[in-house]
């Protein structure tokens, strides 16, 4: 970055300009284990300094790369050219949460679970549930379109999100949606903005819809011989006609690699887990609970448990929390996919999943939303192998191609960032990625946001 | 450690960020490089060959409350606080201890600024005066500007320590060794006086170990592993050879220090690690000797409660966190005031003492200690017990502060009470 960039920067910013190496190794990674060092840091306190940063990006044509905790699978972070972090941090306020209109107004840098439990104090109830939840914001949760654990009753992050104040790429300040339940004017700029991954505009407060609270929630742990009789097992709870507010699956291989950090008993012949909730008024929940035990015990789970408390809950919430970030205890090096495929193709797709690491000769561990088709398929690795290496690679494409075929897509939730830009065109086509750029073009003409990512682009696929 | 160890320690962050959910600092820095995430990246950094700048590095790696919070939070287990300490006393090693952290008295000052650091000490009313604390107290690491710097309310250096008062032959022989602590020795010898009194009452017979230099423990989080090492070395040895059936620790950072931190400072396979774990084997919290000893049984009970409630438990981070002795402090507490006793609110949030850090930063480390007992007194309490030496420090310094009232005492105080009330 030129000497006078950084300079307007700092009349700006003061000490919130940080240039040292040290601050900038600081925001050179994300949980993709990947790293690309920034020119700097900046910690905005309010929009109009986010929009004088974009405007100083045009003038002086340096990237702007907004992060929230950095917490994302995909690179949506990642400064793969370099320029200025944004970290919204420091934007972390609850401006306002309506009990009556049933919404909240955040800055971007609000913890999802801050909010969560903000509003669930006043009876009210943000459903979106990402793992990250405790740390992940609300800002990288809506730039992503983070899904979660309740989507499958619930819906993901868009659901929820009614309004936004941005900075576009050209440094405009733009307004969209509404406060209000519905709302039909013009294009749906909101949901343009949701799951651009900080490449149309920088969030710098949102309005979210709220719902009631959920009176009350029970949660089961189903233990069944592998993932084909658990996928089998979620079919049958849909089509008892029964909506749990999350139905994840978990291999035997994800639950060992939590036993270090919370020890869970296991029946012999485990080889998969279903961890189910509902949730509701209290009478339903307990029918449906019980109805739920009698499915997965009629599709041969080999035990079910009901966490008796609420500290029981939390427990088997936590293992299921914990699995991602424990999963660096098998191998060094992970690659982290998040495809989705058709409820009823899921026994499918794992038969294909387990035949497809006997192949390629690397370890495959899965877990995820089942009940969404959603399965987060972790190709683990030493990073040091390089045949390894490739062979890894080599199933990644194949487990995309397959997802794409059954009528799948190649993510879910975490976004294309740098790690699925190369498989963007398989999914959408070679017209769904022109008009996709042509969007870009009218939303940041000179590129200024977040660079390298979605689009194919050869810096991001060296680092 | 080798670097390929401290390689293999960092390897396991997945940087997913749960750290920052749990860390006492991050609220007041709002920034990546205050977490242990940060930290861990820094540290591969410079593991990988990035030439960054020593002392902006441990700027960064001293910018730590050693609390603990995030090693226990993280999904890996990453040893944070060990990944720390290691990157502190290589960095002192390359650019020297800081100038704020040099020691006064006794060992050779590297920094230009020490001169006028001791200058500002001496004039300062409350010096530590060389003749009568050890040269190699961790309290001339915690108030390298002498007691009184900073604006600090401390109180004034009692004119005899615990171990000073008692007779030449007094409590020389036992088999319970109490390891008093430089602050339960020299700032608050009640501390000392009480919890030797209450051990005594056990029926046990109680050596008072007199040789300790320190702990280590300060010297340690300061990077400063050849004193850390040097004091561990003369107190394991002394403490071998006295062969007490237990060493009782009113002190829980002191604690910890027998229990796991000398164990990164002396290499495996020799007689001193033998020492080490003959010592750690019998190492134990005050509280917990107390209800073995069975001298909680000969209380009388507790009276009615006028003030039911008022007394409340801080966690000390390393007593409660890191070696798990939550339950029993409140065990003792329970059976010595009875129902004067309630759950604190906010009783597991950090002092933000943070051994030396508070000496470093202070402003940030007083914003943090004064929530701190804002959150207790607000619920309620209005003595707030405690087991570790800085804690009782911080907190004493915090009440004066905010709310004179508050009582700030450690556990032995209030048994002492009632087991010698008439």
């Amino acid at each position: 970055m030129n000497p006078e960039a950084l300079s307007a920067l700092g009349d700006l910013f003061g000490d919130r300009l940080r240039t040292s190496l040290e601050a900038r190794i600081c925001y050179s990674f994300d949980a993709t284990g990947k790293k690309f060092l920034p020119d700097a840091v900046v910690y905005p306190v309010n929009a109009e300094e986010v929009r004088r940063t974009v405007v100083l990006a045009n003038r002086h044509r340096f990237p702007v790369v907004p992060r929230g905790a950095g917490s994302g699978f995909s690179g949506g972070s990642l400064p793969v050219h370099g320029g200025v972090v944004l970290s919204t941090e420091r934007m972390d306020r609850i401006v306002a949460v309506d009990g009556e209109n049933l919404y909240a107004v955040v800055e971007p840098g609000v913890v999802t679970g801050t909010l969560k439990e903000e509003v669930r104090k006043k009876g009210l109830f943000y459903p979106p549930d990402p793992a990250s939840l405790k740390f992940s914001t609300l800002g990288g949760n809506i730039a992503e379109c983070s899904g979660g654990m309740c989507a499958v009753k619930y819906g993901v992050t868009r659901d929820y999100v009614l309004g936004l104040e941005a900075v576009l790429g050209t440094g405009e300040l733009v307004r969209t949606g509404v406060a209000t339940a519905k709302g039909v004017v013009g294009y749906d700029l909101t949901r343009m903005l949701v799951g651009s991954e900080g490449t149309l505009g920088i969030v710098t407060r949102a309005t979210l819809r709220l719902i009631p609270l959920p009176e009350s929630a029970a949660t089961l742990l189903a233990l069944f011989d592998g993932n084909r009789r658990s996928a089998e097992a979620v079919n049958a709870i849909v089509a008892a006609r029964v909506t749990p507010s999350a139905m994840e699956l978990m291999d035997r291989t994800a639950i060992d690699c939590v036993q270090a950090l919370m020890p869970v008993a296991l029946p012999e012949g485990t080889g998969s887990a279903l961890l189910l909730e509902v949730d509701g008024p209290e009478g339903q929940v307990e029918r449906e609970a019980d109805l739920l035990t009698e499915v997965c015990r009629a599709h041969g789970a080999i035990e079910v448990r009901r966490a008796s408390d609420a500290h029981g809950r939390d427990d088997l919430w936590k293992l299921r929390r914990s699995i991602s970030p424990a999963l660096r205890r098998l191998a060094p090096v992970k690659l982290n996919e998040d495809i989705v495929v058709p409820r009823n193709r899921l026994s499918d797709m794992f038969d294909f999943l387990s035949d497809l690491a006997a192949r390629k000769r690397v370890a495959i561990v899965n877990f995820g939303h089942a009940g969404d088709g959603n399965i987060h398929v972790n190709i683990m690795i030493s990073g040091t192998d390089a045949d390894e290496t490739r062979r890894a690679h080599e199933a990644v494409e194949e487990t995309f191609r397959k997802a794409v075929e059954v009528g799948g897509t190649i993510s879910g939730e975490h976004g294309v960032g740098i790690s699925k830009a190369p498989f963007l065109e398989m999914e959408v086509g070679p017209l769904g990625v022109a008009v996709m750029k042509r969007l870009k073009g009218c939303f940041d003409p000179n590129g200024i946001l977040n660079p390298g990512k979605i689009f194919l682009d050869e810096a991001a696929v060296r680092g | 450690m080798k670097d390929s160890d401290l390689k293999a320690l960092t390897g396991l962050c997945a940087k997913c960020g749960t750290c920052r959910t749990v860390c006492t600092l991050y609220p007041e820095r709002k920034a990546e490089i205050a977490v242990a995430r940060g930290k861990v990246a820094l540290i591969e950094a410079a593991l990988s060959g990035e030439d960054g700048n020593a002392e902006a590095m441990q700027e960064a790696l001293t910018d730590c409350l050693l609390c603990g919070r995030c090693e226990r939070a993280c999904p890996n287990q990453v040893l944070v606080e060990e990944i720390v300490m290691k990157g502190r006393a290589d960095l002192a090693e390359k650019v020297g201890i800081p100038a704020w952290k040099s020691v006064l008295f006794g060992r050779v000052m590297k920094s230009p600024g020490a001169a006028g650091i001791a200058r500002k000490a001496a004039a300062a009313g409350q010096r530590l005066l060389p003749g009568k604390i050890s040269t190699a107290s961790g309290l001339h690491y915690r108030f390298p500007d002498g007691l009184g710097g900073k604006r600090r309310t401390v109180p004034k250096l009692p004119a005899r320590g615990f171990i000073e008062s008692l007779g030449k032959e007094e409590a020389s022989f036992g088999e319970v060794m109490l390891f008093v602590g430089c602050v339960f020795d020299h700032v608050f010898p009640r501390v000392g006086r009480t919890a030797y009194e209450t051990v005594k009452a056990s029926g046990k017979s109680v050596a008072v170990f007199r040789d300790a230099a320190c702990c280590g423990l300060p010297a340690m989080v300061s990077g400063d592993r050849r004193s850390a090492a040097s004091s561990a070395e003369a107190n394991l040895r002394r403490l071998r050879a006295a062969e007490p059936g237990s060493i009782v620790f009113p002190c829980g950072s002191c604690l910890l220090m027998f229990r796991r931190n000398v164990f990164s400072l002396i290499p495996k396979g020799t007689p001193l690690y033998d020492d080490a774990v003959f010592v750690a084997d019998r190492a134990v919290d005050y509280a917990s000797f107390l209800l073995s000893s069975g001298v909680l049984d000969r209380l009388p009970d507790p009276p009615e409660g006028e003030r039911a409630g008022e007394i409340g438990y801080h966690d000390p981070c390393h007593l409660t966190g890191t070696l798990g002795k939550g339950p029993e402090a409140r065990e003792v507490l329970s059976r010595a005031v009875g129902p004067e006793f309630a759950e604190m609110a906010g009783a597991d949030l950090c002092c933000g003492y943070g051994g030396t850090f508070n000496v470093r930063d202070y402003p940030t480390s007083a914003r943090i200690g004064e929530n701190k007992v804002t959150v207790a007194a607000r619920g309620g309490t209005k003595v707030i017990s405690t087991a570790c030496s800085g804690c009782v420090l911080q907190m004493r310094d915090m009440a004066a502060r905010t709310d004179p009232s508050l009582r700030v005492v450690h556990i032995a105080e209030l048994v002492h009470q009632a087991l010698f009330r008439k």
